[in-house]
């Protein structure tokens, strides 16, 4: 059994004005400092290569995307975000995907098709915001998920850095 | 200018006058309800709404806006006459009290007007009669609305405010003894002959107390707010409020807030007039005033901000046996001050 | 004119008291007392009374009723309906009339007191309506000439309160079969 001891209160304490006169202080010192609060639209949390945002595609300084529309990143995908659709290309990859789409209402940014995929077509960009009127505009398409190289390059190289350091201790 | 004024008709500037002040006081309250979010912001490590205008100045404009295009909702078995009736109780009551408040002197050439809406002879019984009327507001409003948590809100504002009305009127009561008069005005004249505010006498600053406390519990306010506390009642009296009519409580609340910092001030600390400074000009006169309502109306956001609520027996307990009673002793000593001091000039 | 708004508002007055009868929920009594108390009080301003008025809907409007209120909210005495019902039941049997030929006869009587009293009124000895509505004049009837009466109200008004709260302790103390505290 837990006996808690009253602490005996002072006059001042059972008067309670003073009291009152100290919290309406700390209260007002208060008043004056800055705020903590982040600003969110305006001051975005800080991201960088280790956040793991949405997937996008990488469009290669050709302006192609590298995907060949292999499928390991649909099977892979625990939420079965992505759909794709192969098609021929004339192009030396032979394969490309005629639809590529990931719905972001099931994405759960496990980066599982980063890991998954053999050609470094898809990388977690540090995108976090989504936002739309429809479902139907949630779902991104191919044009939606394109992102040129360069946005993405620290992802890139922070993912060979991983797998690096994962090879060497093998 | 001068004589421009005079040859006004007097009920221009009557109309003009109501249309300053009462507009005053409602843009008063509409600018309490943005002060309140961004003096608690501001105590709590927050920027507060910024969204609307600049520092978020327009937020009460989209609040009312909001307000009005929202749903009305009344419940099935409430007294729809009665919950119509209540918020304009709650309003009505609170923003007729601001008329006889003398907020200072408009001094156009030689021209002086008085600056409040009415002289009445009998100004605070005018304030406390209709004080005391918007409490109506609170308990219909709560019975009418035919839900548990409403009805017990109005219950507790009932009690709490006819406990507390009284502490209030003796508070009120030593400063008359003191001054020798109902009317306001005369109460400002009396402080700035003497060259003392009450609240600088010994029986005075008890009563500012006194009524400080009091008058926290007859606007419903924190730490005394139960008429609305959250926690237990959901909104208290006016839970099944919506739209424009929950406004009006709003509305009220924060008028009667705004009454409550300019009779705190008239009261206590000489209205209009300004320290060390006999004849300053007409408009420093109601800047003082204004700047000294302003400090009780923020007093009001600092301390809801700073204290907890009480429990409702601590309250009774405040009210019926340590407010009430050094409220009756100080006006018997003021009035047997004043009864022999008059006596042996 | 202030003839033609004493008139309307003595029809309120009477409307209102005719309500608290009629009222089916108490609620509706208590709403229909209010609107007569406001209607006297107007007519007191009318003929010039403001401290009477302004004492009226102080004590009547704003602490009795709300007493009122307090009550029958607590006692929960049936619900009020969505609107206003009048009952005629209250002016019907043979205890009703009688109850309404008393209060004839006495209402009568005052008024030919008040009738008879102006007329023999002289200015020697009316009181000065202008003296009297004063704070200083009402205080100087209520503590000089009138009072004994007035302590012995208050003296009534104290013995009652014991009287109630000894009463409502005794109560207590019996359902709970303990001591109050």
């Amino acid at each position: 059994m837990v006996v808690v001891q009253r602490k005996e209160l002072t006059l001042a304490e059972r008067l309670y004005l003073p009291e009152v006169l100290r919290g309406l202080s700390l209260t007002f010192r208060k008043f004056f400092e800055k705020p903590i609060t982040r600003q969110y639209p305006e001051q975005p949390l800080p991201t960088d290569e280790v956040t793991r945002g949405q997937p996008r595609l990488v469009v290669k300084d050709d302006g192609n995307i590298a995907c060949v529309s292999c499928g390991m990143c649909e099977i892979a995908c625990p939420a079965y975000a992505i759909t794709i659709d192969g098609g021929e290309t004339d192009r030396m990859i032979e394969r490309e995907p005629k639809k590529f789409e990931i719905d972001m209402l099931r994405c759960i940014l496990c980066g599982f098709c980063e890991e998954a995929c053999p050609k470094d077509a898809i990388f977690m960009s540090n995108e976090l915001e989504l936002a739309d009127y429809t479902r139907a505009g949630l779902v991104y398409d191919i044009e939606k998920l394109k992102r040129p190289k360069s946005a993405l390059q620290k992802r890139i190289d922070y993912v060979y850095r991983l797998n690096n350091r994962w090879r060497s201790k093998q | 200018m001068e004589d421009f004024v005079k040859e006004l008709p007097v009920w221009v500037l009557w109309v003009a006058k109501v249309a300053i002040i009462f507009g005053g006081l409602v843009a008063t309250a509409a600018l309490m309800s943005l002060a309140e979010r961004k003096v608690s912001a501001w105590m709590q490590y927050r920027h507060g709404p910024n969204r609307v205008g600049p520092f978020g100045l327009l937020q009460p404009l989209a609040d009312g806006i909001k307000f009005i295009f929202k749903e009305e909702l009344i419940p099935a078995g409430a007294n729809k006459f009665l919950f119509r009736l209540a918020p304009a109780l709650a309003a009505i009551p609170a923003m007729m009290t601001i008329a006889v408040i003398p907020i200072g002197t408009i001094q156009i050439g030689e021209t002086k007007i008085p600056f409040s809406i009415a002289q009445v002879d009998l100004g605070i019984m005018y304030m406390l009669a209709l004080g005391g009327l918007s409490v109506y507001g609170a308990i219909l409003g709560g019975w009418a609305s035919n839900s548990k948590y409403s009805l017990l809100g109005g219950l507790r504002a009932s009690a709490q405010m006819i406990s507390y009305e009284l502490t209030l009127i003796l508070s009120i009561l030593v400063v008359v003894a003191l001054s020798g008069s109902l009317d306001l005005g005369a109460i400002v004249e009396a402080q700035r002959v003497n060259g003392l505010w009450n609240v600088f006498t010994p029986f005075g600053a008890l009563a500012f107390v006194l009524f400080t406390i009091a008058s926290f519990a007859e606007t419903n306010r924190h730490p005394f707010d139960f008429a609305e506390c959250e926690p237990e009642l959901v909104g208290g009296f006016h839970t099944e409020y919506s739209a424009m009519r929950f406004a009006l409580f709003f509305l009220g609340e924060y008028c009667a807030m705004t009454v409550m910092a300019c009779l705190n001030t008239t009261l206590f600390f000489g209205g209009p007039s300004v320290p060390f400074w006999a004849n300053a000009p007409w408009y420093v006169g109601i800047l003082a005033f204004l700047i000294k309502a302003g400090f009780f109306l923020f007093l009001f956001i600092w301390v809801r901000w700073t204290l907890p609520r009480f429990r409702f027996d601590q309250l009774m307990r405040l009210g019926w046996k340590v407010a009430l009673p050094i409220a009756l002793a100080n006006l018997l000593v003021v009035g047997a001050w004043v009864a022999f001091s008059t006596k042996g000039s | 004119m202030s003839s033609i708004l004493f008139y309307i508002l003595a029809l309120v007055a009477l409307l209102g008291a005719a309500g608290v009868i009629l009222a089916k929920s108490p609620m509706g009594s208590v709403i229909s007392l209010l609107g007569t108390f406001f209607a006297l009080a107007v007519i007191y301003l009318l003929a010039g009374f403001q401290f009477l008025a302004a004492a009226q809907i102080l004590v009547y409007a704003g602490a009795i009723l709300v007493l009122f209120l307090f009550v029958i909210m607590l006692l929960n005495l049936g619900a009020m309906g969505s609107r206003f019902e009048l009952s005629f039941a209250p002016l019907q049997g043979g205890r009703a009339r009688l109850a309404g030929a008393i209060a004839v006869a006495l209402a009568l009587v005052g008024l030919i007191a008040a009738q008879r009293t102006t007329l023999a009124a002289t200015p020697a000895t009316a009181p000065d309506a202008k003296a009297i509505d004063g704070l200083e004049g009402i205080a100087l009837e209520l503590f000089g000439r009138y009072s004994l009466p007035f302590q012995a109200v208050s003296v009534l008004l104290l013995a009652t309160m014991v009287a109630v709260i000894v009463l409502a302790k005794r109560q207590r103390a019996g359902e709970h079969g303990e001591e109050p505290r």
